[in-house]
């Protein structure tokens, strides 16, 4: 809107121009000529999140991405990607005088030698881990209340390849330091590579620029994982947003809701005051295992040579799945014509992360294949209801899980004095039976709870007392806090504050929004 | 936000006109359920949806501006630390206390302070009208057909054209990145006469080992260099020569107990370094397969599909030990254009 | 308000979540990190190597302990019953490395034509002195005989022992291992010493009177070993069983190598030396002088690791990491926005 009328004359007669919110007015006025910001932004500032707590958990992953990239940005001013010898000398003792890739020896000075550097390195690495630790949590909560459901499978499947890049760029920032632990992870990529069929040494000539080491390959990963992955993430991340935005956020049933509404606190100022507080906390909380958990202690490791290895190596948790897989799979291998396919390696390193996540993309559809639903959805499941759905992905996770435990087989067999042969056969059975008792387990649960009118309740404890003659009464507790569920009960029926007819002002400055800064988004 | 300055100590919670509870309870979770639609002149100062939750303002308050205080103390103390070098822990603990609770703070104004509704949205259909859609189809393939049909041959050529430069944009994509492999997944620096050396260089003296021993061994010159190393390491162990199974075409490779594999795992590459010399096993530390040293490292256990290639020794003239010829297979993992001749068949023992 | 809330539903989570995680964090370390309380039979590891003025003889002075100082020894390094007994008892291997036969000639000692002590300036062998082996073959009767029956020439539950050393025979008994608690299991366990390091000297000395041969105890010097050697020697030889944070882990069929941080520098040198067990035998391929770096490494670094980023963990790298990440980390966050979510109407 183009200011109109004669040009004020006075600074005095400029400010009341303006209206009563002085220069933010101008402010958006200046911004507004130019990008017309003015509407969808009140609309944005409006925004309705709901308050379920389960809605900040994809949070955590934002807020933890935002540190990685922020104690990233840190690290590459230190790191070195070069794989050429050099000789560390530096504070810590029993690497003085050894030969190591320029790397690890950047890594070890990072860590000893620039202030604060070690807890920056402590906190993306712990940032990695619990980025895809709360994508897993967030992804699973979508997942059993049926969010990912029309009209939200693009999301769903943005929030899928979110998680796989997220793992793949954990994996190769895990590799970088070039320690002894993550250059063996590095071998075993490799190997991988290696036994995809007909083209499996060609990739790997490739990615590696030759036969193992090849030399080139933390160059090529350090370009992927600050640059390349990093900025894939950032766009998708950006996608998630504006769809969540553009969609509008689902919400649990519960009074008030509807498929129509959304109900909750709008973005400013209490989302934002709590979200920003979050934020904050979450940093707080990876500052907190930065500096006091250590990680990833790669001078105890020492520098890679390939003849060199130590026992009990495992991948960052969320590899762990891939490394239990590799672990459990029995040697299989098809020979002829001159010609090789290792089962041993392709089947539990390549076909099976490709089945699961494709399962993961695909699920809306195949979901929708069986309850033949194309009904456009906002309100959420409760997991119980669709009790198949869950069943699946009870199993589902009991799988992961499973493999999971199977890449510590020997950790555990140590740790309960068992032989690890027999910890090896425990799992190789449990990976098939776990998922199954599993997924049962909790359909029947699903199925049974259903049945229970206000199962969400808690049920009032009874105290039984005996009385002076004997007699046994039972009187029901005193309530407690929590016995009531709130989050699909004791909601307050939300009510609408409905303005007056839109005025039209310029500067909007005698409308009544300005003493509300509450109210219904008429569109 | 403009409520805090009202002295509002306790909230009614009957509500304001409209907000009736057991209108709601009637109607249920139901999804046709419409809430009450109250027309307030303007939003008012005493509406319940319009206060914070907290029971004492004023007790909040004071406890949220104590959060910030000691956040901000936090946060100068992280400073402090950092000028003087005080060590990852005393970052760490400023960082949370001050983050943390600065974080908590605002979290907590904006939970117990602020008004808090629900407040509500309504949700429009994204969808456009049926003739928004048809006219959006109706553009495109018109608008198709019109390039199609009449300038067939020129969309041909284009197509070709970015067709050809897509395949020819791989070759520097891809093609560069690294050589073919050819005969290099098949060959090591082992050859006839190989002398080997442990990773320092020194020779390996037939009176180095008693049984039971290990070391890791290289052909001489190879010793030092990653990309040799990778591939040339060999492990040399010492058994007893009478529990030795020899195997067939092998009877002269492991002389007076001692034998040599390949220290590259067969199954993901990880060095064999753990020798179990009661059992005589080998066994690999990244996912545990067992080779058993005495008949020709055929696996026992585990993932590993293949026994360790071995590599035939003989003590030379002084006593010191080399190689007859290299590796009696590929060494490593599993690839495509592997072939299994030589693998053998495990003994049945 | 605030109270009613923490009490009611973060209380329980929190309360779960921090008794899980410390609970299992602590048993993971403490089981770990014990501390090492064994004595060393030593004593000390501060011996000292002079060279005696005008004799051209290194003399090794041990300084404290109870180690056997051979009082005015007949010191006759070159007489030929000396060389022979050298021969009779060690094994073919290259110099200094764990063997009289080859061992520096003028750290070669012996009495009445038998070696007693031998070695290199980074690590002294010593015979148990002759006066221990009526004592010691009284405990052998009392302690050991059951199974390996009154001669040690062994049965079925349990090896002879003649001809092994007394380094062997001083690592199984200081460790804890022997007398076993349950003979014939796959792995005797390391637990604490039923003799006291003396008396297994003693026993051991009765042993060699049987059968003598080498190794025999060792004594590392462990001043002036070059750390950075001894870690890259681990990292080739020895992380790949003992992982190399020197945790330890479960190996091949119910074996298993045992933690790394209670072995004191004399076990741990007998350990390499003789291979007990399943270990690997490492003789002339170490020189004593490498067997000293290793130890060095061992008894200073991963003993005692440089922790500056925070709490170890235990050693055991991702499989705690994760765990801590997902429980204190993922776990934590979650219990925050609980809170946050929470409508406190």
């Amino acid at each position: 809107m183009a200011m109109t009328g004669d040009r004020p004359r006075t600074r005095r007669e400029a400010r009341q121009a303006l209206g009563p919110y002085g220069r933010v007015q101008q402010a958006v006025n200046e911004l507004d000529d130019r990008v017309g910001l003015a509407k969808g932004g009140r609309i944005l500032l409006d925004k309705i999140f709901p308050d379920h707590w389960s809605f900040m958990l994809g949070e955590v992953a934002l807020y933890s991405f935002i540190v990685l990239v922020a104690t990233g940005i840190f690290l590459t001013l230190y790191y070195v990607p070069s794989a050429s010898p050099v000789v560390y000398h530096g504070p810590y003792k029993p690497l003085d005088g050894t030969q190591m890739s320029g790397a690890f020896a950047s890594t070890v000075n990072l860590s000893f030698s620039v202030r604060t550097g070690l807890i920056m390195r402590q906190i993306h690495h712990w940032g990695a881990d619990v980025f895809v630790g709360s994508i897993v949590v967030h992804m699973a909560r979508i997942f059993f209340t049926g969010a990912f459901r029309k009209p939200r499978e693009l999301n769903w499947t943005i929030g899928i390849i979110l998680l796989i890049l997220a793992i793949f760029n954990g994996f190769i920032g895990y590799s970088l330091p070039d320690d002894l632990i993550s250059g063996t992870g590095i071998r075993i990529a490799y190997s991988i590579l290696l036994s995809i069929p007909f083209v499996g040494s060609y990739l790997a000539f490739f990615l590696f620029g030759g036969p193992y080491p090849g030399g080139i390959i933390l160059e090529r990963f350090y370009i992927i994982h600050v640059l390349i992955l990093p900025l894939v993430i950032i766009g998708l991340i950006g996608a998630h947003l504006g769809l969540l935005v553009r969609q509008k956020h689902t919400q649990f049933p519960g009074r008030g809701r509807t498929e129509h509404n959304v109900v909750g606190s709008p973005l400013f100022p209490q989302f934002a005051a709590k979200t920003t507080g979050f934020m904050l906390m979450v940093t707080g909380v990876l500052g907190v295992l930065g500096g006091f958990a250590q990680i990833n202690p790669i001078w105890q490791f020492g520098p890679y040579q390939p003849p060199k290895i130590s026992y009990a190596v495992q991948p960052d948790w969320y590899m762990g799945w891939l490394d239990g897989a590799l672990r459990i799979m029995p040697s299989w291998q098809w020979s002829g014509w001159g010609h090789t396919i290792p089962w041993e390696v392709f089947l539990p390193s390549v076909i099976f992360p490709g089945v699961i996540f494709n399962i993961c993309l695909a699920w809306p559809m195949i979901e929708r294949r069986f309850t033949k639903d194309y009904v456009i959805h906002n309100l959420l499941d409760r997991p119980r209801d669709r009790p198949k759905r869950t069943a699946a992905g009870a199993a589902m996770i009991a799988l992961l899980f499973t493999v999971f435990g199977a890449s510590a087989t020997d950790v555990l067999a140590n740790y309960f004095h068992l032989s690890l042969n027999q910890v090896l056969w425990f799992f190789r059975i449990a990976v098939i039976l776990v998922p199954i008792i599993a997924g049962l387990v909790t359909w029947k649960i699903c199925v049974e709870m259903q049945r229970v009118p206000g199962a969400v309740k808690r049920k009032r404890a009874m105290v039984v007392s005996r009385t002076a003659e004997g007699e046994y009464v039972a009187v029901p507790a005193d309530e407690r806090p929590g016995d009531q569920h709130h989050e699909l009960e004791a909601e307050p029926v939300p009510v609408r504050i409905e303005l007056e007819p839109e005025t039209v002002g310029v500067g909007g400055a005698t409308t009544a929004t300005a003493e509300s800064g509450v109210r219904r988004v008429t569109r | 936000m403009s409520e805090s300055e009202e002295a509002h100590v306790t909230v009614d919670v009957t509500g304001p006109a409209g907000d009736s509870t057991g209108d709601g309870s009637g109607s249920g979770t139901g999804n046709g359920y419409e809430p009450p639609v109250v027309t307030l002149p303007a939003a008012r100062a005493d509406d319940p949806h319009l206060q914070g939750s907290a029971r004492h303002p004023r007790r909040v308050e004071a406890i949220i501006g104590l959060f910030f205080l000691v956040g901000i103390a936090g946060v100068c103390a992280f400073g402090g630390a950092f000028v003087v070098g005080a060590g990852t822990q005393v970052y760490a603990a400023t960082l949370f206390v001050g983050l943390f609770c600065l974080g908590f703070g605002l979290t907590a104004w904006g939970k117990y302070l602020m008004p808090q509704g629900p407040f509500v949205e309504d949700r429009h259909s994204m969808a456009s009208s049926a003739t928004e859609r048809q006219a959006m189809a109706a553009a495109l393939v018109e608008r198709t057909g019109i390039v199609v049909k009449r300038r067939r041959v020129l969309g041909g050529l284009l197509v070709t054209g970015l067709g050809v430069f897509g395949v020819v944009a791989a070759f520097p994509l891809i093609r560069s990145l690294g050589p073919q492999p050819r005969s290099r997944l098949f060959t090591t620096n082992w050859k006839k006469g190989s002398l080997l050396v442990d990773q320092d260089g020194k020779p390996v003296h037939r009176t180095d080992m008693q049984v039971g021993g290990l070391l890791t061994v290289f052909p001489k010159g190879k010793q030092s260099t990653t990309t040799a190393q990778a591939v040339d390491q060999a492990v040399l162990l010492r058994v007893q020569s009478t529990k030795l199974v020899t195997m067939k075409g092998r009877g002269d490779w492991a002389p007076d107990g001692f034998v040599a594999y390949s220290k590259v795992c067969t199954h993901l590459g990880c060095p064999v370094g753990l020798y179990e010399q009661e059992l005589e096993l080998l066994v690999c530390p990244c996912h545990q397969s067992m080779f058993n040293v005495r008949d020709g490292a055929f696996p026992i256990f585990g993932p590993a599909p293949r026994p360790l290639p071995q590599l035939p020794i003989y003590f030379d003239s002084t006593g010191f030990l080399r190689a007859r010829k290299g590796f009696n297979q590929p060494i490593g993992p599993g690839f495509w254009e592997r072939s299994t001749i030589g693998d053998g068949k495990a003994p049945s023992t | 308000m605030i109270r009613r809330v923490t009490r009611s539903r973060y209380a329980l989570p929190a309360a779960l979540m921090l008794a899980v995680g410390l609970g299992s964090v602590l048993s993971l370390a403490s089981g770990a990190q014990a501390a090492p309380k064994q004595t060393t039979p030593t004593g000390s590891y501060s011996t000292q190597t002079t060279n005696v003025a005008g004799t051209g003889h290194h003399v090794v002075l041990t300084a404290g302990g109870t180690h056997f100082v051979n009082t005015k020894p007949r010191v006759t390094p070159h007489a030929p019953a000396c060389t022979q007994d050298a021969q009779r008892i060690g094994y073919k291997s290259p110099k200094d490395s764990g063997s009289p036969q080859n061992s520096t000639p003028t750290f070669r000692k012996c009495v009445n034509g038998k070696v007693v002590q031998y070695g290199s300036p980074a690590i002294t062998y010593s015979l148990p002195p002759s006066s221990y082996i009526a004592a010691g073959h009284k405990l052998f009767e009392e302690n050991c005989s059951s199974c390996h029956l009154s001669t040690a020439q062994g049965s079925a539950a349990a090896p002879s022992l003649h001809g092994v050393g007394p380094a062997t025979v001083d690592f199984w008994i200081t460790t804890g291992r022997m007398p076993a608690a349950t003979p014939l299991q796959i792995q005797a366990e390391q637990k604490p010493a039923r003799l006291t390091d003396k008396q297994a000297e003693e026993v051991a000395a009765w042993i060699n009177s049987l059968t003598p041969a080498a190794p025999y105890i060792p004594d590392v010097h462990t001043k002036g070993a070059d750390l950075t050697k001894g870690a890259t020697l681990f990292a080739l030889n020895c992380a790949a069983c003992h992982t190399i944070t020197g945790a330890g882990d479960a190996l091949a069929f119910g074996t298993y190598s045992p933690t790394l941080r209670l072995a004191t520098p004399t076990q741990a040198a007998e350990a390499i030396r003789t291979g007990p067990g399943n270990m690997p035998r490492f003789t002339g391929n170490l020189s004593d002088a490498e067997v000293r770096d290793v130890v060095a490494y061992v008894t200073e670094k991963v003993q005692h690791p440089e922790n500056p980023g925070g709490f170890g963990l235990g050693g055991v790298g991702p499989v705690a990491e994760g765990f801590v990440a997902l429980l204190f980390g993922v776990g934590g966050l979650m219990l925050v926005s609980f809170w946050i979510g929470d409508r406190s109407s």
